[in-house]
């Protein structure tokens, strides 16, 4: 493209610096994470003045991090698995089947996008407490699931909605000709069909739950099912909190992030731009 | 794109019947057991999202909507029904008022300068640099970062003795100006938002570089021949063809700027004192510190309200400019 707005430097220092403040946060986190203890009461933030990458270890086994860390995988790994499935049946039902309150299950499903999680919060909280479910894993899940804090089923009946529309009726058609019934159609034409869908929604889960900070904190208060988020901040904000393995924790909570987004970026753009072009 | 009932009626249905035990045996072949077929299905198919969705999302938000109007402290079995007492309380209450004021600039500020920000990025990488994959990958790294971590990391940058912005400050001789930025009540929540800039501003460039790729590029060259300077390219040229998504970006972040919690709650908790309370924050102590169930309930509504009305008017506003 030889379209021409700016001047060439000036275009070059503007993403330059841009690209700088962004870099610098994070190489702050990877510097402080591999401080020396010693360094660290001395001077905690100088770029790269010590190498001390036992920090990791410590933070796995004596900060508690691996606890946090498998417990964010499991919270993770369930809520993503349930949101996919219930999901693609939802959102195959509602693209694909006719029946009667067609609309009205789907306009419900959409309205759960612009509830915001501060509209739910109170009464959950309540409502998981008369489940017995406060503290345990499921006090998540089942939220995070329902999209309380964006996402979830809602967003996923809409992707999935969408995406079974645009497939093929001929597919179908071929199908039930060859002596499919519609269960069969579904699982044996249509669901390998959808993976390119459910990949888009389920990294949108992915980021969504492996972040989400709010739901354990107010769900799991106190209990060992600490995640990440939770985990992180309490360690932080803890009155003997060495920086140092605050901040190897908070490279264990990130890594995964990064290289998921490096590897599945464009399911990730993809998502987001579907749910927003829309 | 309704695909509904374009299924030949005429189908001879050999496969599984889902529910074998039901009835209709011997009139598979007849189009309205197809449907009933289909409706049967659809049954089965949406009952476990439906469950879940109704049990926690439509339900807590009846229930709010019902314990707003209530004085309920979140342990006695009563729940005294007191109209919209809460919702008049919440005008005389003085911290309500500092956290909507909190809110209402977290909103413009945090709103516009992204957009801006990331107006100027999108179009700087899409008029053609080297590296713009990386430019790109790089700008959208934070908004997938954990916001604990990112209010973490920008603790220490505004470390009142180690962070890099008071010893920047200090190094050009500007040691006047450095201060504990989370600390103070001038500059705590414009410390945070900075942050939070900072985590989002990648949104929108990669939404509005989306949206560039289906700008007409022979409309951009005729006006650059016509002698239209990079300014009036940009906005009599480029910015209506993408207007629409500029539009949808701005509500996204406007909407979400009234739910702001995480990074606020872990950067300085609304302190101190209340100077960068907002509404998310205030409302959770409410409901949780002081267990004003009832009074939380109405706060929440409140949030609900206004990110609401934001949504429709700045929609609103713009399809009218048209």
């Amino acid at each position: 493209m030889a379209y021409r707005l700016f001047g060439t430097f000036t275009k070059y220092l503007v993403l330059g610096v841009f690209a700088l403040l962004v870099l610098y946060p994070l190489l702050l986190i990877v510097s402080t994470s591999l401080k020396d203890p010693l360094d660290v009461t001395a001077d905690p933030f100088t770029l790269f003045s010590s190498f001390n990458p036992i920090n990791f270890l410590d933070a796995w086994t004596l900060g508690g991090f691996a606890g946090f860390f498998w417990n964010t995988v499991i919270i993770t790994g369930l809520t993503l698995a349930g949101v996919v499935a219930f999901s693609v049946l939802a959102g195959y039902a509602l693209a694909r089947f006719s029946f009667p309150g067609k609309n009205v299950v789907f306009l419900a499903f959409i309205l759960g996008l612009m509830i915001p999680f501060f509209s739910v919060m109170i009464p959950l909280f309540y409502e998981l407490k008369a489940l017995n479910l406060l503290g345990t894993k499921a006090a998540v899940i089942l939220p995070a699931m329902a999209g309380v804090t964006g996402f979830g089923i809602p967003l996923g009946v809409f992707l999935m909605r969408s995406f079974f529309l645009d497939l093929p009726e001929d597919l179908a058609d071929a199908a039930r000709v060859d002596g499919c019934g519609e269960l069969g159609v579904f699982w044996r034409v249509m669901l390998p069909l959808s993976a390119p869908g459910v990949a888009v929604l389920a990294v949108l889960t992915f980021f969504q739950t492996w972040n989400v900070f709010i739901l354990p904190l107010l769900y799991m208060p106190g209990s060992e099912n600490q995640t990440l988020a939770t985990g992180l901040y309490l360690f932080a904000s803890g009155r003997t909190a060495e920086t140092e393995l605050a901040a190897a924790g908070s490279l264990i909570m990130v890594l995964p992030v990064v290289i998921f987004f490096l590897i599945f970026q464009r399911q990730f753009v993809k998502g987001l731009t579907a749910g927003a072009f829309k | 794109m309704q695909r509904d009932g374009t299924q030949s009626s005429t189908t001879i249905d050999l496969d599984l019947d889902p529910q074998p035990n039901g009835g209709q045996k011997g009139g598979r072949r007849r189009g309205t057991t197809h449907k009933s077929q289909q409706t049967r299905l659809a049954i089965l198919f949406l009952i476990p999202a439906l469950a879940v969705y109704l049990a926690f999302m439509v339900y807590p938000f009846f229930s709010t909507v019902y314990l707003s109007l209530t004085n309920w402290n979140g342990v006695a079995e009563a729940k005294d029904f007191v109209g919209f007492s809460n919702y008049g309380k919440m005008f005389g209450d003085g911290d309500v008022l500092k956290a909507f004021a909190n809110n209402v600039i977290w909103v413009v500020l945090g709103t516009v300068v992204p957009v801006v920000i990331g107006l100027v990025l999108s179009i700087l990488i899409w008029s053609g640099v080297r590296g713009s994959l990386f430019f790109r990958t790089i700008f959208f790294l934070p908004f997938v970062l954990p916001l604990v971590v990112v209010g973490l990391v920008w603790q220490w940058i505004y470390h009142p003795l180690y962070g890099v912005v008071n010893k920047a400050l200090d190094g050009v001789g500007l040691d006047g100006v450095s201060r504990a930025w989370l600390g103070e009540p001038g500059t705590a929540l414009y410390a945070v938002l900075i942050a939070a800039i900072w985590a989002t501003f990648g949104f929108v460039v990669m939404i509005l570089l989306a949206a560039l790729q289906n700008v007409d590029m022979s409309t951009v060259e005729a006006a650059t021949i016509d002698g239209a300077n990079w300014f009036q390219r940009t906005w009599h040229i480029i910015l209506p063809q993408i207007a629409p998504v500029l539009t949808m970006v701005t509500s996204i972040t406007l909407v979400g700027g009234f739910s702001v919690f995480d990074i606020i709650f872990v950067m300085t908790s609304g302190g101190p004192g209340t100077s960068s309370e907002v509404l998310a924050t205030y409302t959770y102590r409410a409901a949780f510190n002081q267990n004003l169930a009832g009074y939380g309930s109405a706060l929440a509504m409140l949030i609900t309200l206004l990110s609401f009305v934001a949504a429709v008017s700045f929609v609103f506003l713009r399809e009218r400019q048209r």
